[in-house]
């Protein structure tokens, strides 16, 4: 996957630079250059600004929130046109540059793209070069197939700096084990992700316009073309997990209710639409099980429940202060919260292929340690003992950190738990709960708010019935609700995760899962989802057939004159579900390649002399092309600019 | 054969299982073959209720595992089965579970484990285990992720 993807990220990028080195009439460039040229200025210290922002969105030092905000493009959309001055704009860019990794999830040390190297310099690109935004969606995908060598390179090196955590705990250095989970990693992020952005920065807009400016303009319009496209995608991966069952209608409402107002419905009305038809949906439609009332479960809680109070058990044996143990040492409040905060901050700062989270769930524990053990043997084996290998979904999974802390209070003071109890629970609650974690997080709150935030970026009332983000305005608040919402939800789960698993252990584990409350959230989330995404689908996806036929000597387009009057935006709809069926199938890089490749080819005038033409948008003379950028040809030209 | 996909993984049930296999391959069921986690029940609990709602999870030992996972991959119903290590595996292959190809999805790093690939180590013992599954006809391929290429064992075996 690696090398394929970053390989075609190269390719594409090898591409582009060739293109902008050739001189421009031997590609056959039209005199008639693309309407959007314009003034090319990043300036060194923006360039900067930019490429540490693009650090900053990989690194620890936002409370672990970085991932969930400066990360996604919508958000690295709005700070880079804050640094380039136009945040309207930025925001709206990075909106639509979002959009194809709605699917994005990253588990276990894998990155299907770096969405964030996709956001930070593609906006840059694009808002710099003055592209529209529909321009900016491929070339910032191939930037994000390239951006992965950074992540996969950090996670190869950072192995090393887990050796040397290794190295401190033998010698029983609590600050040093801490220390090398942040320093050399770190470190070596900072250089790898500030030195290639800041270049891509100050240089990648005029190489992109100069290359745009030379490449023959039905390639630039097989762009355009694969623009509207690769939303499909995006929105098609995320439907692999919430597209399910009951909720699918809700996709087609979200869908027709855009289409019906022609996008002049905020999405925020949409998602209230959707939040109402979610709560009715579990009350009538899906009433949730509790996991009880299944026999077989039954049975398997029924054993559990005797269990519980088993010798490994974690229970945590309610408040710290309570349970007299006598003089015995004890966990304060402070810290916990301060191990909690360790982890929330550093769970990935030196996330490599060896030990994925190892160091940092060593790190998140030295308060722990340092209240608990005195004797350098004691602090030597507790470091070693959470140095292993370790990986969960970082906020849901604290129900295992609780837990071990409880434990180790226990062994402490007199316990009889040794290094396997402790072991096994990590062992064995690490997985399933990071199943639930990302299920949660990963596939199904983050998509949703983004989904969100992109809906309310890409600006409302664009008055056409052709969805177009050539002339749309941006709106910098849709980055800015999502920031808000992602890391209230995202702290709050967190945290309390963190201290039922402390307060209750087990407990606390079967007690949500049995409850019922998680598949609740999904039920409802999913119903909230497919209405977003449904809307989405309408507002980004664009086919524009080219080919007309002739009805009594009039010469109509198939799509505008027969197709959008029965069912408007059919065409998209049909590529959305068409791209989910695929994705069954097709790896999601061919499908990539496909519509790519397709989209370009599609931009050919094959049958006639017919220029299909960037910056002709008058429509008058069809191509005979297989699709059109912009508009389906005949078609009323969008509005291409407001005033 | 309805075996959709027989995985090694160290975890067993997490995010790359959950969030990208299953909804990948439409699975609609997960059977656990572990003699430990099928010993202990809140174990056992745990991993039966984190996979998603509507995908039943079974937790059983190599006896009863390779019995089902017989039964199992003659049915129409697309299963994805889940084992902690290679030596499961061989087990339920020897008593004539039916593995066309065995998925190494995730073997973590330790103490005289030797790394074949990103998150993928195998101690010598291990290696071994596979090796004799090549050998009975079962291909090995590493794949953390449904979306990921596979990789030969054959191209990343340390011996060859």
């Amino acid at each position: 996957m690696f090398r394929k993807s970053a390989g075609l990220g190269v390719g594409l990028v090898l591409v582009f630079t060739l293109a902008a080195l050739i001189p421009g009439p031997v590609l056959g460039a039209g005199s008639g250059a693309p309407a959007d040229t314009g003034k090319i200025a990043v300036s060194a210290w923006q360039a900067g600004l930019i490429a540490l922002g693009y650090y900053l969105a990989n690194s620890p030092w936002l409370f672990g929130l970085a991932f969930f905000t400066l990360y996604r493009p919508l958000v690295a959309g709005f700070f880079v046109g804050l640094i380039l001055g136009d945040p309207a704009q930025g925001t709206l860019i990075g909106a639509a540059i979002n959009v194809p990794y709605l699917g994005f999830i990253s588990a276990g040390g894998t990155l299907p793209a770096d969405a964030s190297f996709a956001g930070w310099v593609g906006t840059t690109v694009a808002l710099a070069g003055h592209l529209d935004p529909t321009k900016a969606i491929p070339i910032a995908f191939g930037l994000g197939l390239l951006g992965t060598i950074i992540f996969y390179a950090r996670m190869s090196l950072d192995s090393i700096f887990a050796h040397w955590a290794d190295a401190r705990a033998e010698k029983a250095d609590i600050g040093g084990v801490a220390l090398m989970n942040w320093l050399p990693g770190q470190a070596f992020l900072f250089v790898a992700s500030v030195v290639p952005v800041f270049l891509f920065a100050l240089n990648g807009p005029s190489y992109v316009q100069d290359a745009l400016d030379r490449l023959p303009l039905w390639t630039v319009n097989g762009l355009i073309i694969a623009g509207g496209i690769l939303p499909a995608l995006g929105i098609a991966l995320n439907m692999r997990f919430i597209f399910r069952g009951s909720a699918i209608p809700y996709f087609f409402i979200g869908f027709i209710v855009w289409t019906a107002t022609r996008g002049s419905l905020s999405l925020v009305v949409i998602a209230a639409l959707g939040l109402a038809l979610a709560y009715l949906h579990l009350t009538f439609v899906r009433p949730v099980v509790t996991a009880t009332s299944e026999p077989d479960r039954e049975l398997q809680s029924a054993s559990a429940a005797t269990s519980t109070a088993g010798s490994t058990a974690g229970s945590g044996a309610g408040s710290p202060a309570g349970s007299g143990a006598g003089s015995g040492v004890r966990v304060t409040r402070g810290d916990l919260l301060r191990s909690w905060a360790l982890w929330t901050f550093f769970a990935h700062a030196n996330y490599n292929y060896e030990r994925l989270q190892g160091t940092g769930f060593a790190h998140a524990m030295t308060p722990i340690i340092k209240r608990l053990y005195t004797t350098p043997d004691e602090i030597r084996a507790a470091l070693k003992r959470h140095l292993v290998f370790f990986n969960t979904e970082p906020n849901f999974g604290n129900i295992v950190h609780g837990t071990v802390i409880a434990m180790e209070e226990q062994r402490a003071n007199g316990a009889p738990i040794d290094d396997d109890a402790i072991n096994s629970v990590k062992s064995g609650l690490m997985g399933p709960l990071a199943g639930i974690g990302d299920t949660l997080s990963q596939s199904t709150i983050t998509p949703i708010l983004l989904a969100l935030g992109i809906g309310i970026a890409g600006g409302t009332a664009s008055g056409s019935a052709v969805p177009t983000l050539a002339g749309a305005t941006g709106n910098p608040l849709g980055a800015i609700i999502y920031m808000i919402l992602v890391s209230v939800v995202i702290v709050a789960i967190g945290y309390t995760a963190w201290m039922q698993g402390y307060a209750r252990g087990r407990t606390f584990v079967t007690d949500i899962l049995r409850s019922g409350t998680i598949d609740r959230v999904l039920v409802g989330a999913g119903v909230l989802g497919n209405m977003v995404l449904g809307a989405l689908a309408a507002k980004f996806v664009v086919v524009n057939l080219a080919p007309t036929i002739t009805i009594s000597g009039a010469q109509l387009n198939i799509q505008a004159a027969v197709l959008d009057p029965l069912f408007p935006g059919a065409l998209a709809l049909g590529l959305v579900v068409l791209t989910w069926w695929l994705l069954r199938r097709v790896n999601p890089l061919v499908l990539l390649a496909i519509f790519l490749v397709g989209s370009i080819l599609a931009a050919y005038p094959f049958f006639g002399p017919g220029q299909s033409n960037a910056s002709d948008y008058s429509y008058q003379a069809c191509t005979s092309s297989l699709l059109h950028p912009y508009s389906p040809c005949g078609a009323p030209p969008a509005p291409s600019a407001q005033p | 054969m309805s075996l959709r996909l027989v995985r090694i993984d160290d975890r067993l049930i997490h995010g790359q299982v959950v969030a990208g296999w299953l909804r990948a391959l439409g699975a609609q069921r997960i059977v656990i073959v572990d003699d430990a986690a099928a010993r202990d029940e809140f174990l056992r609990e745990v991993l039966s209720l984190a996979a998603p709602s509507g995908v039943p999870v079974e937790v059983l030992d190599v006896a009863g595992g390779a019995a089902r996972c017989i039964d199992l991959a003659t049915s129409q119903e697309p299963v994805i089965v889940l084992a902690r290590s290679p030596r499961t595996v061989l087990a339920l292959r020897q008593a004539g579970v039916p593995i066309e190809v065995v998925d190494l999805g995730g073997l973590g790093a330790g103490p005289g484990r030797r790394r074949l690939h990103r998150t993928i180590s195998v101690s010598s013992d291990e290696l071994a285990e596979l090796r004799e599954l090549e050998q009975l006809g079962t291909r090995v391929e590493i794949r953390i992720v449904a979306d990921d290429r596979p990789i030969a064992l054959r191209s990343v075996d340390p011996a060859r």
